[in-house]
């Protein structure tokens, strides 16, 4: 496909951990399922990597009730991270991505520090190249959010998995904060490798219907995701940006090229895309086309310089 | 009595497509009537395909109300309700439109006395599992109904009209003779008559409906609760459905 200028390397210059990404485009976790189900849709190899659906010790059956509403410019979802879990994607979804050659992040959630040291050393054990820390679902009753909301537990938390995980830690930053620059700074100062932000910001999503003299309600409390969030997500980047050295993926309501421009000007080292996926199943690979054709035609050798010269301008 | 069975995850391979709008008429009150010609291969009664509706960001699924093996054009039924039907009634003949397809289950078509019960747009895949019983020989009745006279979608054996479809359907069932029921419309329809089914100890499929974001079995946005071995599990309806057996739901 012609993607090579696109290579690029996230690399922590405290640790020299790094890792390479064929593009710095990446699919955004809960979006590309265990990765595989997009294979008939798109060359999974023109992607930087898929982080997978939030895995956690035990299977989870998910949410009940309505897990989907529409808003303009995105939707909100509490899905509530069904999963496997830890035991049934090692078995069944790993060989697969590792027979199909396919970058993935494993994105690992849990409840309690427990949840998250023993899953840390599991991905350990199995020499899984790229860990995405979720500290910061909405959507679940215990544990997740509460880590990532305080700089304190996040910090602590952070070094107890980065004690047993080798490879390329990444903290995946919630919106839902008062301010994220401590917690950007606790997640550095902690040993992680690299940032991803934002996940998605709380909202609620109601409708209303007056039918037969009578109001017929229906809410859905959730994560809201969709282009509607982009400035959101373009302000935490820029806020994180002031206070680490770490690289930082940058995610939040990427739909197009011209969005990619805008995050890198905020100081974004790679992106992910969420729920664009769901409106073009192909549009990680489209974007990654479009880059890789920008920087041909404009004569940027490779993403590092791209990136240098939005960010220097 | 000899039966066959499709198994349900038959056809695994999904695309995306552009279509082309060849015609598109108001069949019924709000109601139109769109076939659209692509590169899609083949499809089943039970499966949809998923619409991009500009600046819309979830995609309107459409259940599959025929599909022609020959020219290949496939035709889908809508009522108008919201922003994305409203796109899809201006588009004009030679438009293009973009869609996944064709998604999910399809119906398991069994050599039995089969009714089929459409409620209001319901009908549309039930039009298509008639066609395909027919093709296989096997015996049918489609029953329908709709609220008012102008709302009447053409197709079936039977239309209820004002009423409920399901007044009278258990004396229809033995009349005729029924060993299965086959249907689609609203969930509380679906659930009257997947109760009405088990009560006489006969078979029911039901196609469901749900809210869907990625349409594609990937994100777990559109699940039910379903029986399974002694426990209830979480099934999606684009993935897992949109046909599932009236027993194995659970109905809330």
């Amino acid at each position: 496909m012609g993607l090579e200028n696109l290579k690029t390397t996230l690399l922590n210059s405290k640790n020299d951990k790094s890792l390479i990404l064929k593009t710095p485009i990446i699919g955004a976790s809960g979006t590309y399922g265990y990765v595989d189900e997009y294979e008939s849709f798109i060359d999974l190899n023109c992607l930087g990597a898929i982080s997978t659906k939030g895995i956690t010790l035990e299977k989870r059956p998910g949410n009940s009730g309505d897990r989907i509403f529409e808003v303009q410019g995105g939707m909100i979802n509490r899905i509530g991270l069904e999963n496997v879990g830890i035991q049934t994607f090692l078995l069944e979804k790993l060989p697969k991505l590792k027979q199909k050659n396919i970058d993935f992040l494993l994105n690992i959630a849990g409840s309690t520090t427990e949840d998250y040291e023993r899953l840390a050393a599991i991905a350990n054990e199995y020499e899984i190249k790229a860990l995405e820390v979720n500290v910061s679902c909405p959507n679940v009753k215990q544990g997740c959010l509460e880590f990532g909301l305080n700089p304190n537990a996040l910090f602590e938390l952070t070094k107890k998995i980065r004690k047993n995980y080798d490879g390329f830690l990444i903290v995946k930053l919630s919106p839902n904060t008062q301010d994220i620059k401590p917690l950007a700074t606790a997640v550095e100062q902690a040993g992680a490798d690299c940032i991803s932000a934002i996940n998605t910001l709380r909202g609620l999503g109601v409708d209303v219907n007056y039918v037969g003299n009578k109001f017929i309600k229906k809410t859905v409390q959730g994560g809201l995701s969709g282009s509607c969030i982009k400035p959101v997500a373009l302000y935490m980047i820029s806020q994180i940006k002031q206070v680490v050295k770490i690289p930082v993926i940058a995610m939040g309501g990427i739909t197009k090229f011209q969005d990619l421009l805008e995050f890198l000007a905020v100081g974004a080292d790679a992106f992910q895309i969420g729920t664009a996926n769901f409106i073009d199943p192909g549009i990680c690979t489209n974007l990654a086309q479009e880059l890789s054709e920008f920087m041909t035609k404009n004569n940027f050798k490779d993403f590092n310089e791209l990136k240098g010269a939005i960010q220097n301008d | 009595m000899p039966s066959f069975f499709y198994e349900k995850t038959e056809n695994k391979m999904k695309k995306d497509y552009t279509g082309t709008i060849k015609s598109i008429k108001n069949i019924a009150l709000n109601t139109f009537e769109m076939k659209i010609e692509s590169k899609l291969k083949n499809a089943h009664s039970g499966q949809f395909i998923s619409i991009l509706c500009p600046n819309k960001t979830l995609r309107r699924p459409f259940s599959i109300s025929d599909f022609d093996e020959e020219t290949k054009i496939l035709t889908i039924l809508f009522k108008l309700k919201g922003e994305g039907t409203q796109y899809l009634k201006n588009l004009n003949t030679g438009d293009k439109i973009k869609f996944l397809g064709p998604n999910g289950n399809r119906f398991s078509l069994e050599n039995k006395n089969c009714l089929l019960v459409g409620a209001g747009i319901g009908i549309a895949p039930m039009l298509f599992l008639k066609k395909e019983l027919n093709k296989e020989g096997i015996n049918n009745y489609l029953i329908s109904g709709f609220k008012e006279n102008n709302e009447v979608i053409q197709g079936s054996d039977e239309n209820i009209i004002g009423g409920s479809v399901l007044d009278n359907l258990e004396k229809l069932i033995k009349e005729k003779n029924i060993d299965l029921i086959y249907s689609c419309g609203p969930t509380i329809v679906l659930k009257k008559i997947a109760q009405l089914a088990k009560d006489l100890k006969i078979k029911s499929y039901v196609a469901m409906e749900k809210t869907m974001a990625c349409s594609i079995g990937v994100c777990r946005g559109c699940v039910i609760r379903l029986h399974k071995d002694n426990g209830i599990v979480y099934g999606s309806v684009c993935q897992d459905g949109p046909v599932f057996k009236g027993s194995e739901v659970v109905w809330d």
